[in-house]
């Protein structure tokens, strides 16, 4: 369980490292910053979007494949617990997550074309709102995932 | 006006193609391979559960890449309005059939008399309603301004996703009201 426990924590801490790359592309992207950065949330809209384009698509793909592997385990172990419990809506949440995920990992190829450099102007709209779409989704997932392990999470 | 280039078709018709495929995998049930967690074993296709739950999540996004990248790769070969009105009458047809399965729904609540028909899902009754909504999409597409089809519209790949997570939220709804 010890092994199942440490992965879930990276899997955790790596989906905050997706949350805050994401956030920050989408800020700078649907918010950019005309003037010099003054207060904190200038700056955090002031960071250069395109540099955040492969460290997203990495964490997203290792997040998700180790997620999909916790999953496993999950399936026979939390999820029955939940069951027994009724917890139906979480169960149901939780069944929403890995769909959420899966669409979210179907759109980093686009995201990735939108994003190549030079960046094209025929596709700043579909850039902007795939960059936005791909943050709600990893939002979503993480909240979801979040409450999912405080319902029944491991080593509960 | 210039032709997108292959990637991006590539790209978005992957997108489009694997979300299509996959809600389809989730409510036909079509795995490639099934998992059962507690013994480690892998099946190839749709089998029932051995000495534990079986998962299809893995089999059903299996199926939908293996469809995605094949309908990206024929997207990428054949002109780009031909994929763009593909697209477009895809998703009218979806969302006309939409729409009439939801009118016979208000039928069958209103009719002063019993309609079972309209409310089961028979072969008969479904076959009518994407024949209508194939006919519906076929004519709007018809006539839709040529402006419309000569490039792939690129925000397809965010729509298309969307409408699939709403039909996979509606699938789940029995978790939410029982």
């Amino acid at each position: 369980m010890a092994f199942w426990t440490i992965l879930l924590i990276i899997h955790g801490l790596l989906a905050v490292a997706l949350l805050g790359a994401i956030t920050h592309q989408a800020v700078s992207v649907w918010m950019p910053v005309r003037s010099k950065a003054g207060n904190f949330v200038t700056r955090f809209r002031a960071v250069p979007s395109t540099s955040y384009v492969m460290a997203i698509i990495v964490l997203y793909v290792v997040t998700f494949v180790m997620g999909a592997w916790i999953y496993t385990q999950y399936r026979f172990t939390s999820r029955l617990a939940l069951e027994q419990l009724r917890f139906f809506k979480t169960v149901g949440v939780f069944e929403m997550k890995e769909h959420v995920a899966t669409i979210g990992m179907i759109l980093l190829p686009a995201y990735w074309a939108f994003w190549r450099q030079p960046l094209s102007e025929d596709y700043a709209a579909a850039r902007k709102n795939v960059t936005l779409l791909l943050a709600i989704i990893v939002w979503a997932n993480f909240l979801v995932g979040h409450i999912a392990n405080n319902a029944r999470g491991f080593g509960s | 006006m210039m032709a997108s280039s292959k990637l991006a078709v590539f790209t978005v018709v992957f997108g489009v193609a694997y979300a299509v495929i996959y809600v389809i995998s989730t409510e036909v049930n079509l795995p490639l391979l099934t998992y059962h967690p507690v013994i480690g074993e892998v099946d190839f296709l749709w089998t029932p559960e051995r000495r534990g739950p079986a998962m299809y999540w893995y089999g059903w996004m299996l199926t939908s890449l293996f469809g995605a990248l094949a309908l990206g790769w024929i997207a990428s070969a054949v002109p780009e309005p031909w994929v763009q009105r593909v697209i477009l009458f895809v998703c009218l047809a979806a969302v006309a059939y939409l729409l009439f399965y939801t009118l016979a729904l208000f039928i069958y609540d209103k009719a002063t008399v019993e309609l079972e028909f309209l409310k089961s899902r028979s072969l008969s009754v479904v076959a009518a309603l994407v024949v209508a909504a194939l006919v519906v999409a076929a004519a709007i597409s018809f006539f839709a301004p040529a402006k419309w089809n000569q490039r792939l519209w690129p925000g397809w790949v965010c729509v298309v996703p969307i409408g699939a997570l709403a039909v996979l939220a509606y699938y789940l709804t029995p978790y939410f009201t029982r």
